[in-house]
């Protein structure tokens, strides 16, 4: 079984990664997981397995990071604050690393009230950013939060968000920086429709000086349709679709909407791949993961580097 | 101040439908400053019930008095001649003063009429904003006097989160997001710094204390 | 309401900038219905709050008036308007204890006539009588 990271040696070696998401199954069954694992296998070198998100109950991150892992697979185990103190989060890290996960993804979480369970309590004991700082810590040196001492150290390659698209916008760039500080080793940001912003963000982290102190992977997501690009600029925070973007779906007939969604992720990724400071490309695609390996194909990145 | 807000009448009635004298407390201070449950409240919800009592052909009496405090015993004690003749009391306090009046009179019936809410203060007239959440260790000192554990919808001491929108909490468009006024206000003031490191984490010992929370001072004590 | 019309105890809480006279108006129809009406007025109709409606139907009211000056025209800015939003409060309220909101009503005078408290009255009670709603 592969005990190193595999995003990581990627990234070290300077190939462009690529990561890919995985959303569990609001159930139990574990052949979900697995058979997403397989569409993604030779696509991605990572995959990122979600935490019940939008507060909603899903299999656990932490069960399919091991399904997945039982693959031989590399994955990223996303963690949220929202549900879990700070006992349970530091125990997760020492169990994920126990079953041989090597990468972690701190996140807040959606607030619970958008999920299926909006009487739940919001547990958010600590929050994004001191959980790095605790996996780190935890890492480094081999201590949870109030300085005992660890009988072993768990291996994690550590990783933040970053969402250049919400607001203050001028803010966003030193968050960045607050998170590096704090212990990030690579960025997945929100995923990029307004390329010119992310060039305007990706300004403000090399002025910040972060462009080499972090690996950065733009997030992508495929448009399915005009309807999806609508909803998702209307309703989903920190979300940013130019007007342009949405016309050109509009312009295309319902059935070939897809496939145009997916040029666009193509056309993006290759734009990424093209900026200096840009480390991956980071794929969300929800409910969809089939066109993972189009877009990863298309956009020239198959097949994924040995390491 | 406390705020709280009267419970629906058909909740309050149920809980006082086997008694037929019915004593009403209100309080002059938080509860009043909010119109939930000072004197005026106590009045409108006696006219209410006595109302609905005769409506129904019942017999009920229902007797009105408001205490300037109902959490400080002083002022409770001026019920120690009334709250016999009644067979329950009826409290207009927010839950902090519901309990105190049952320290002092162990022995009655007494339910709330009010749902306490939250510490917070009057916006304007009508609109009152939750601001405190008592944790034990303020650090508005750091946060441009923006709480971020009660104003932040997730507490965060490192935000904002990827979900702020023109100023706007995800969570609730007409609530502002709390990062965004912490980080405009301390840009204004030239105090950005104050977010270069990282905050750590809480100690909500402090707030949760091991059961309910106390404070003595010997000082003040007889 | 099955009461007939006679039969009906009304209060009026009004603002005087209405009828400046309302002192001297009001007197005819208080002589007339004796304890069936009383008369409440008010230096601006803002100063209504919910507890003098509840008050009012407790001590015997089957109909509460609370009759302002036109929208626009009050003397006082929004006094006409916190009128009417603690009227909703108080027939909300009653509501709650199965009394019809009808059972308060807000009456907003048109700006065109001017009328006196007892001609107003008693085009309201006159509608009482024919067991029409406003």
């Amino acid at each position: 079984m592969i005990t190193e990271s595999r995003l990581k040696k990627v990234l070290q070696k300077g190939h462009f990664a690529v990561t890919a998401e995985c959303g569990p199954p609001k159930g139990a069954d574990p052949e979900v997981v697995k058979s997403k694992g397989k569409i993604l296998r030779e696509h991605a070198d990572s995959i990122n397995v979600t935490d019940n998100q939008t507060g909603v109950v899903r299999l656990s991150s932490l069960a399919a990071c091991a399904l997945l892992k039982a693959e031989g697979l590399d994955p990223v185990l996303q963690m949220v604050v929202r549900d879990r103190n700070r006992i349970a989060l530091q125990s997760d890290v020492l169990g994920a690393s126990a079953l041989g996960i090597r990468n972690i993804l701190c996140l807040s979480g959606d607030h619970q009230c958008f999920g299926n369970q909006p009487q739940a309590k919001g547990v958010f004991d600590i929050d994004s950013v001191q959980l790095i700082q605790t996996v780190r810590r935890m890492r480094d040196a081999g201590e949870v939060i109030g300085g005992e001492k660890l009988s072993s150290s768990p291996d994690m390659f550590i990783g933040a968000v970053a969402n250049p698209f919400a607001d203050p916008f001028r803010y966003r760039a030193a968050r960045l920086a607050t998170k590096v500080e704090a212990g990030a080793e690579f960025i997945q940001t929100q995923c990029i429709f307004n390329l010119k912003r992310f060039r305007e963000w990706m300004s403000l982290v090399k002025e910040l000086g972060m462009a080499d102190k972090v690996y950065i992977l733009g997030g992508i997501t495929p448009l399915k349709s005009v309807r999806m690009a609508e909803y998702m600029a209307k309703n989903v925070a920190g979300m940013d679709i130019p007007r342009e973007l949405i016309d050109r779906m509009k312009a295309v007939p319902a059935k070939e909407q897809k496939q145009e969604g997916i040029k666009i992720a193509v056309e993006t990724t290759q734009a990424l791949k093209e900026m200096a400071g840009v480390h991956g490309v980071h794929i969300m695609a929800i409910e969809w993961e089939d066109a993972v390996p189009q877009i990863v194909e298309e956009a020239k990145l198959f097949p994924r580097p040995q390491v | 101040m406390i705020t709280g807000e009267r419970k629906p009448i058909s909740e309050i009635k149920e809980m006082i439908a086997p008694y037929r004298k019915v004593l009403v407390v209100g309080c002059g201070s938080c509860v009043a400053e909010c119109a939930a449950g000072g004197e005026k409240e106590v009045g409108l919800l006696s006219s209410a019930l006595r109302m609905d009592a005769k409506a129904a052909g019942q017999e009920r009496e229902v007797r009105e008095m408001t205490l300037d405090r109902q959490c400080v015993y002083e002022f409770i004690d001026q019920l120690t001649d009334v709250v016999g003749q009644y067979d329950i009391v009826l409290s207009l306090a927010c839950g902090a003063g519901v309990q105190a009046v049952a320290e002092v009179f162990p022995n009655i019936n007494i339910v709330p009429a009010l749902n306490t809410t939250f510490l917070g203060e009057t916006k304007e007239a009508g609109l009152w904003l939750e601001n405190c959440r008592g944790c034990g260790d303020c650090k508005l000192g750091f946060f441009a006097a923006v709480c971020p554990i009660t104003r932040c919808a997730k507490g965060l001491f490192n935000g904002p989160c990827g979900g702020s929108r023109t100023d706007c909490c995800e969570v609730d468009s007409e609530v502002p997001c709390a990062w965004q006024l912490i980080v405009s206000r301390l840009e204004a003031t030239g105090r950005l710094d104050l977010l270069r490191k990282v905050h750590p984490p809480a100690d909500w010992s402090k707030q949760q204390g091991r059961g309910p929370r106390k404070i003595i001072r010997e000082d003040q004590r007889t | 309401m099955d009461k007939k019309g006679s039969d009906v105890t009304v209060s009026v809480f009004f603002c005087r900038q209405l009828d400046p006279n309302q002192d001297v108006t009001r007197r005819a129809l208080e002589k007339e219905l004796g304890k069936r009406i009383r008369f409440f007025p008010l230096p601006c109709s803002g100063r209504i709050d919910a507890l003098h409606l509840l008050r009012a139907l407790e001590a015997g009211a089957d109909k509460v008036y609370v009759v302002t000056c036109p929208e626009g025209a009050c003397h006082y800015r929004e006094g006409n308007i916190r009128a009417k939003k603690r009227i909703a409060y108080a027939q909300s309220l009653i509501e709650e204890i199965g009394i019809e909101r009808g059972r308060l009503e807000l009456v907003v005078t048109s700006a065109g006539k001017r009328l006196t408290i007892d001609e107003l009255t008693r085009e309201l009670l006159g509608r009482d009588d024919k067991g029409a709603k406003a």
